[in-house]
């Protein structure tokens, strides 16, 4: 089938949508977004360095009907989920989002009520438009570059003014072996830097859950969960998090959750291969500690 | 100036993993139904916009007659009213196809709020759809709007941190959740002005359906595998931890 990726340059994300891509065709086309060299190997390739959906949902559609592609691939992403619906009310083509799976004669999974159920659709017609869920499919290692000729955008319905990236130190982490998440069970930010002590001497990265987030103890850029990022470390400490569905779909491909809580019953440990019943205060720093004289 | 939020009412989206069940292929009526999370988020937001800014806003669902009962919440929190569009459908561009309908049936709305993503179909799918058809722009994932002149200014959060955007027109905002848009909860003299105020119900329309079709619906095992460390003196409680963390080479 003739398959679109459409994707920020971004090597993983990419590199995702390339082994999703394999399932559809053997050489997928792109449109790459923002400045920099197209990894990959593709069949053809249109770069522009806008970035906002809103200013590329009409040539993307023009695109689309002119070289008459058949699947449209996108991660979740600000990218893919601004493009996602109006790429399908321009197209009148069906889109699932959050896809999790992919199986033959185009069906496809994606997960419901915090991912509590799994649906499963069939596509009944072309062009589909598909956002792939992160973490769900070996990211492809790409060779090589493809050159591109530019997708010409005209008008900006919505201006970009500014734009910050927050400066993490440390390992990012989509890409982290090791997580400490704090939730509301934490209390106060202060001692959010225990987990960042905890995390720093196993080389791992700070998250948070939507409770903390929502307190503002955590940037909303360390939120995980399927509305936050997707992750899948070698282990999640879970700390002072009740372990909602809609926080554990972000870590379901992690290999070893470790829950710490103070309550016996709270969900998290429905998940976890280990689990700390007692008050995190008590644990974390001894914890710490003995992972400091370890080393 | 007329601002209108999108909320739809779910079932309860806190029952744990556990206790989830279905019935036809959806979360079992006997789990209670609510509002979704993302929505009260956006209904809070609005209210900040209408109270900055002297507007009016209009709560807009597609549901069940009953979902009124849930709905007059976001009215509570300070929306002037409500418009229902009844049906059923779970079709996402049907959906956005009957808020079209109150869209043009309120006739004057300036900005759309939705939620990032319902709590039950959990797709963020609808607004985007609903804003092409509408010819609006569409931002997902917006923390902050300011108005200003005859422009919006609004702050989409990242993965990786906060761009700052401009638009004139008609925009569809899907909102995430900041510290700053935790739904107020009503006071009791509010809650008891909501069931004043006017609801509008319209007959919805069931066409437009995309071409997927539904093949099941299924819940996935959960294997409950864990092992719990006593914990009654802290100190052998995390060295058996590193313990068994090394030796399952975990790290
Ligand atoms: C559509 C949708 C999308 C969502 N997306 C996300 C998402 O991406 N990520 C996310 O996290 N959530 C998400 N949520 C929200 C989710 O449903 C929960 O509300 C949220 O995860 C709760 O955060 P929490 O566990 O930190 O807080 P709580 O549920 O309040 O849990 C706090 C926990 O801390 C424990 N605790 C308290 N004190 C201590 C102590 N001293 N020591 C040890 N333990 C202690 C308590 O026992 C409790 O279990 C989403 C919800 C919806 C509807
Ligand atoms: N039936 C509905 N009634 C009102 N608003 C809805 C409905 N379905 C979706 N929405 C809005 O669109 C957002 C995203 O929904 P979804 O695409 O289903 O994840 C929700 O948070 C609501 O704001």
């Amino acid at each position: 089938m003739k398959t679109l990726i459409i994707e920020n340059i971004d090597l993983k994300k990419i590199g995702e949508l390339m082994t999703v891509s394999r399932l559809f065709c053997d050489t997928p086309d792109i449109i790459a977004l923002g400045d920099g060299e197209i990894p990959g190997s593709f069949g053809r390739a249109w770069q522009s360095a806008a970035t906002v959906s809103a200013n590329l949902v009409v040539p993307i559609t023009q695109l689309i009907q002119q070289e008459g592609y058949e699947v449209i691939l996108m991660s979740v992403s600000t990218l893919g989920t601004g493009l996602a619906g109006p790429l399908s009310a321009a197209l009148s083509a069906p889109v699932i989002t959050e896809v999790t799976a992919i199986h033959p004669d185009m069906v496809v999974d994606r997960p419901v009520y915090g991912g509590k159920a799994i649906i499963k659709y069939k596509i009944e017609s072309t062009p589909s438009l598909l956002t792939i869920r992160r973490k769900y499919f070996e990211p492809e290692a790409l060779a090589g570059t493809t050159p591109s000729v530019p997708l010409e955008t005209g008008d900006e319905k919505v201006t970009l003014v500014s734009e910050k990236i927050e400066q993490t130190e440390g390992i990012p982490l989509e890409d982290a072996a090791v997580i400490v998440s704090g939730g509301r069970g934490m209390g106060d930010p202060e001692n959010f830097a225990l987990l960042q002590e905890m995390a720093d001497l196993l080389n791992g990265a700070v998250g948070a859950s939507r409770g903390a987030v929502d307190e503002g103890w955590a940037s909303p850029t360390r939120q995980i969960g399927q509305t936050g990022k997707i992750v899948a470390p070698d282990v999640y400490f879970a700390v002072g998090i009740s372990g909602a569905s809609q926080h554990l779909a972000g870590i379901a491909n992690s290999k070893c959750v470790v829950g710490i809580n103070k309550d016996e019953e709270a969900n998290i440990f429905n998940r976890a291969r280990f689990g700390i019943v007692s008050d995190y205060k008590k644990i974390v720093p001894l914890l710490t500690q003995a992972i400091r004289e370890d080393r | 100036m007329h601002i209108a939020v999108l909320a739809k009412v779910v079932p309860d989206y806190e029952v744990p993993s556990m206790d989830f069940e279905l019935s036809n292929g959806r979360a079992h009526e006997r789990f209670s139904r609510m509002m979704g999370l993302y929505d009260e988020n956006a209904i809070e937001t609005g209210i900040q916009l209408k109270d900055k800014t002297g507007s009016s806003l209009t709560l807009i669902s597609y549901g069940l007659d009953s979902d009124v009962q849930f709905l007059r919440k976001g009215v509570a929190m300070g929306a002037d009213k409500l418009v229902l569009v009844k049906g059923t459908s779970d079709d996402a561009a049907v959906i956005a196809q009957n808020i079209k309908q109150a869209v043009e049936h309120l006739g004057d709305v300036d900005l759309i709020l939705a939620g990032q993503q319902s709590a039950d179909m959990d797709r963020g799918v609808v607004p985007g759809i609903l804003a092409q058809m509408l010819g609006a722009a569409f931002v997902p994932q917006v923390g902050y709007i300011e108005s200003a002149a005859d422009q919006w200014k609004v702050s989409q959060m990242t993965a990786t941190g906060r761009r700052e955007l401009e638009f004139n027109g008609l925009g569809v905002l899907s909102i995430t959740s900041i510290p700053e848009n935790v739904p107020r909860i009503p006071a009791v003299r509010a809650i008891f002005g909501a069931k004043k105020k006017p609801v509008v119900k319209l007959d919805g329309i069931d066409q437009g359906k995309m071409a997927l079709a539904e093949i099941s619906v299924e819940i996935p095992k959960i294997e409950s595998v864990c092992e719990f460390i006593d914990a009654e003196d802290p100190n052998e409680a995390v060295k058996t931890l590193l313990s068994r963390l090394t030796e399952e080479r975990y790290i």
